[in-house]
C-alpha cells in the first residue's frame, strides 16, 4: 500500500515551509513537503529578503502585506528569532514630478491604515545621511523592514518537523494523477504516495506542477543580479529602494528584472549597471569593493499579485504562489491554513484566485 | 579588447599553452592576479624530474623563468595584476585590475587557474603559526622570512614532505611529521627521511598559546602527547579552483584522485562550454610533467577549431601528447591518470559524443 497523507505540500521554500509550520500548529494532520531540492537552493535563498509594504499598490495588495509584516513580530516569539528588523523604509525619487505620485500614494494608503510620509530632501538625508543630495525627496514607512531568510526558511521547517510534518528534499515530483478521489504523487526517489490534498508551492517550478493536474498557471520567471560589498561599517540604517546593509555589514543591492528562464548566472552588464546605480543612490559606494554576486530567479504571476486559493476545477487542489513570498509568508500560511481546515479563510482570497485568469468557459 | 585566445592564469599550464598557441602566431592574451608569471612555480625551489621530453629537470624557478622567457618574442600580451572577475552577456571575459573593468572578447578561453590547498581544522587552528605548507614555502622562498622555529607538518604527502626538507635545511627544527593514516602511498615512503620523524594514526587534538601557537596537543596511536611549537603547517592536498568555471557555465564532476570537484571536460579539455577549455590543476590535480601536458593537448584543440593546425596534424599531436601524459602521470601516480580517463569517458557519454578513435589507443593501454 502507498503511503497516505491528509496533505501534500510540493515546494518547501518559505511558502510551502511557512504553510507546512501553520497548518502543523494544530498537530491535526499528516503532512509532507516535497521539494526537488534543498531549502534555501532556490528563490527563497537568494534574496534580499526585505518585508515591504509601504509602496506596494493598489492599496488592498498593500493591506496583505501590512497584515504579514506585523504577523512577523509575532511570528518571531512562536518559531524563534528570524533576524526581523523594522528598519523603515525609504522610497528615494530623483525628480520632483514624482512629488505628485508620492502624495497620492501616502493618501491611498492611508486609507488602508498605512502610514506614509513623503519626505523632502533634507528630511531624507536627515533619516539616512548617506543618501545622494541629487534626491529629490522619497517615500517613508515605519512598518517596511527585512528579514533572515535562511533563518527564516530554517525555523518554519524545525518548527514544523518538531509537530511532526514530515519532509523529503532532493526529490522531485515526476507526474501527480487523480485515483479514486485521492491524489497519487509520483517522485524521483520514493514509492508514490497518496494525499487527500495537495497544495502547489513550486514557486519559479508552479507552472510545470500545474500542468501535471492539467491546470494553467500563468507565472513568468523574472532573474534578478544581486552584488553584495565587503563589509562596511553600520553606515544605512534604513531598508532604502534596491539595498539595504545587513547585519555583517555587507551592503546588498539589486534592482535588474530579466525573464531568460531558469538561468541562475550573473553578467558584468547587469553587476556594473547595478554598481552605478548604487553609487547614483548612495555615493559613498563608489568607494567599496564587490565582493560577490547572485542571482535568483522570481516568481512573478503574469498580473503580480499572488495567486492564492483553492484550484477550481481540481477538487482538494491548492496554490500558493507569488511574488514577494517572504513579506507575504507568514500571512499566507495563516490564511492556507485556515483555508484547509475549515474552508474559509479570516481575510478573503476572492481577488487572489487563480479564477481571474481563466476563461469564461473554464470557470467551473 | 580582442583577442584570438585569453589565457586566464600565469602559472605553468597557461604559460605553456600560450608558448604552443602564440609559437604559431595567434595571437594570446594572458591575464594574472599577480605581478610577476610563473604561478606557484615562483617559490619551489625543489627539483622537477619528470617532465615532458622539451624541458629538462629543473627546479620550480628556472621553470617559470624558462616558460615566461620563451614568450617574449611572440604575439602575447601579459596582463599582471588583473583578475577575471565575471563574464559579460555577449561572452566577453570581465577583467579588472582593481581600478577599472573591461570586457576581452576571445574565440577560445584556456583556464589555467590552478589549485587552491585544503586546510584542516582543529581547536586553536586560527592561532598564528598556523598555515598551510604552501603558505610556509611562501614565506621561505619568495618573502625570505622563515615561519617558525620549531615546526609540526600536518598530513604527509610529497610536496609537504618537501616543504618539511626545505624547512630543515633552513634550519627549522622539525618536529615531526603528523599523518591519520595508518601507511603510506609508494611515493611518501619513497621519499621518507630518517632525519624527520613520522608519526602514523596520528592527529592534531588542538593548538594553544597567548597570541600565537606555543603548545600542540597530538593524538598518537590513541594517546594525548603534548608537544612545544611555534608552527603547523597543513599539508590536507590541493583542489582545483572553480569559480571561473562556475561564471562560464561549465558542468562539473566529482573524482576523489583528481581533488575532488572538477569540470567536466572531453578528451581535448574542451568543457561543456565549447569555447572554454581547462588545463593544469585545474583540471584535476596532478604532476608539473600533467600540468605542462594537459595544458599542450588543450592547446593543440584550439589550434585546430581556429584553422592554424589540420584535423590530421592535431589528431597526431594529441595522441602523442596522451601518451606522454599516461607516461608521466602512471610513473608519478597512476591512479590519478585513471580517473581522469574515466572522468573523461563519462563526459563523452553524458554529452553523447563519440570519443576520438584516437583515444581508444589510450584507453587500451589503461
Amino acid at each position: 500500500m502507498n503511503k497516505h497523507y491528509d496533505i501534500v505540500i510540493i515546494g518547501s521554500g518559505v511558502i510551502g515551509s511557512s504553510i507546512a509550520y501553520h497548518l502543523s500548529e494544530r498537530k491535526e494532520k499528516d503532512i509532507l513537503v516535497v521539494d526537488k531540492g534543498f531549502p534555501l537552493s532556490g528563490t527563497s535563498g537568494s534574496t534580499q529578503a526585505w518585508v515591504w509594504v509601504h509602496n506596494k499598490t493598489p492599496s488592498w495588495y498593500g493591506e496583505l502585506s501590512m497584515y504579514s509584516a506585523e504577523l512577523y513580530p509575532f511570528l518571531g516569539k512562536k518559531i524563534g528569532d528570524v533576524e526581523y528588523k523594522r528598519t523603515g523604509g525609504i522610497a528615494p525619487f530623483f525628480n520632483e514630478s514624482e512629488r505628485e505620485k508620492a502624495l497620492k500614494l501616502a493618501e491611498a494608503q492611508a486609507e488602508v491604515g498605512i502610514k506614509v510620509e513623503v519626505l523632502n530632501r533634507e528630511q531624507v538625508l536627515e533619516k539616512e545621511p548617506a543618501l545622494s543630495p541629487s534626491i529629490a525627496g522619497a517615500t517613508y514607512s515605519d512598518i517596511d523592514g527585512n528579514v533572515n531568510p535562511f533563518r527564516l526558511v530554517e525555523l518554519y521547517i524545525k518548527a514544523a518537523q518538531k509537530n511532526h510534518v514530515q519532509f523529503a528534499f532532493y526529490n522531485p515530483v515526476l507526474d501527480i494523477k487523480k485515483e479514486k478521489g485521492l491524489f497519487k504523487i509520483f517522485t524521483k526517489k520514493e514509492e508514490p504516495v497518496t494525499a487527500e490534498k495537495v497544495i502547489i508551492a513550486g514557486g519559479p517550478w508552479t507552472k510545470e506542477i500545474g500542468e501535471m493536474l492539467g491546470v494553467h498557471i500563468p507565472v513568468k520567471q523574472v532573474r534578478g543580479q544581486i552584488i553584495v560589498t565587503e563589509p562596511l561599517a553600520p553606515f544605512l540604517t534604513h531598508t532604502i529602494g534596491g539595498m539595504r546593509q545587513a547585519e555583517n555589514g555587507e551592503v546588498l543591492i539589486g534592482y535588474s528584472k530579466e525573464e531568460v528562464g531558469y538561468d541562475r548566472r550573473t553578467t558584468l552588464d547587469v553587476i556594473q549597471e547595478t554598481a552605478s546605480m548604487a553609487e547614483n543612490y548612495v555615493p559613498a559606494l563608489a568607494r567599496a569593493n564587490v565582493v560577490r554576486s547572485f542571482a535568483g530567479i522570481r516568481v512573478i504571476p503574469e498580473d503580480g499579485f499572488p495567486i492564492v486559493g483553492t484550484i477550481p476545477g481540481v477538487h482538494n487542489a491548492f496554490i500558493a504562489t507569488m511574488h514577494s513570498g517572504i513579506t507575504l509568508s507568514p500571512l499566507i500560511g495563516t490564511l492556507m491554513s485556515e483555508l484547509l481546515m475549515e474552508g474559509e479563510t479570516s481575510i478573503d482570497l476572492g481577488r487572489l484566485s487563480l479564477r481571474r485568469f481563466m476563461k469564461a468557459s473554464e470557470k467551473v | 579588447m580582442e583577442t584570438d585566445v585569453l589565457i586566464i592564469g600565469a602559472g605553468p599550464a597557461g604559460l605553456n599553452s600560450a608558448y604552443e598557441i602564440a609559437s604559431n602566431g595567434v595571437q594570446t592574451v594572458i591575464v594574472d592576479e599577480s605581478f610577476f608569471p610563473g604561478g606557484q612555480l615562483k617559490q619551489q625551489t625543489q627539483y622537477f624530474n619528470n617532465l615532458p621530453r622539451q624541458f629538462e629537470a629543473q627546479r620550480g624557478i628556472t621553470l617559470a623563468e624558462t616558460l615566461a622567457n620563451r614568450l617574449h618574442s611572440l604575439p602575447v600580451t601579459m596582463l599582471h595584476k588583473h583578475t577575471m572577475i565575471g563574464v559579460y552577456k555577449d561572452g566577453s571575459i570581465g577583467v579588472s585590475n582593481g581600478e577599472s573593468t573591461f570586457p576581452i572578447k576571445a574565440k577560445k578561453v584556456i583556464v589555467t587557474t590552478g589549485a587552491a590547498e585544503e586546510t584542516c581544522l582543529f581547536p586553536g587552528w586560527t592561532l598564528p603559526g598556523v598555515m598551510t605548507v604552501g603558505a610556509a614555502q611562501i614565506l621561505m622562498n619568495r618573502e625570505r622570512v622563515l615561519p617558525g622555529k620549531n615546526a609540526i607538518i600536518l598530513g604527509c604527502n610529497s610536496f609537504s614532505q618537501e616543504v618539511a626538507q626545505q624547512l630543515k635545511d633552513c634550519g627549522v627544527n622539525i618536529l615531526g611529521i603528523i599523518e591519520k593514516n595508518t601507511s603510506l602511498g609508494r611515493e611518501s615512503r619513497e621519499r621518507l627521511h630518517s632525519d624527520i620523524p613520522l608519526l602514523l594514526n596520528s592527529y592534531i587534538t588542538r593548538a594553544m598559546g597567548r597570541g600565537e601557537v606555543e603548545k600542540v596537543f597530538i593524538n598518537h596511536n590513541g594517546s594525548e602527547q603534548e608537544w612545544r611549537a611555534d608552527l603547523i603547517c597543513i599539508g590536507n592536498g590541493l583542489s582545483p579552483i572553480l569559480e571561473p568555471f562556475e561564471i562560464l557555465d561549465c558542468s562539473f564532476t566529482n573524482k576523489e584522485k583528481l581533488g575532488g570537484l572538477l569540470p567536466g571536460y572531453d578528451s581535448n579539455f574542451k568543457t561543456e562550454n565549447s569555447s572554454v577549455y581547462v588545463a593544469g590543476n585545474a583540471a584535476g590535480i596532478t604532476c608539473m610533467g600533467g600540468v605542462l601536458l594537459t595544458a599542450e593537448i588543450a592547446a593543440a584543440d584550439v589550434l585546430r577549431h581556429l584553422g592554424v593546425l589540420n584535423r590530421e596534424d592535431a589528431a597526431r599531436q594529441t595522441t602523442y601528447l596522451w601518451k606522454e601524459l599516461l607516461r608521466i602521470e602512471t610513473q608519478t601516480d597512476s591512479e590519478v591518470f585513471y580517473a581522469r580517463v574515466a572522468s573523461i569517458q563519462e563526459f563523452h557519454e553524458k554529452n553523447n559524443i563519440p570519443l576520438p578513435t584516437s583515444f581508444h589507443a589510450i584507453l587500451e593501454e589503461c
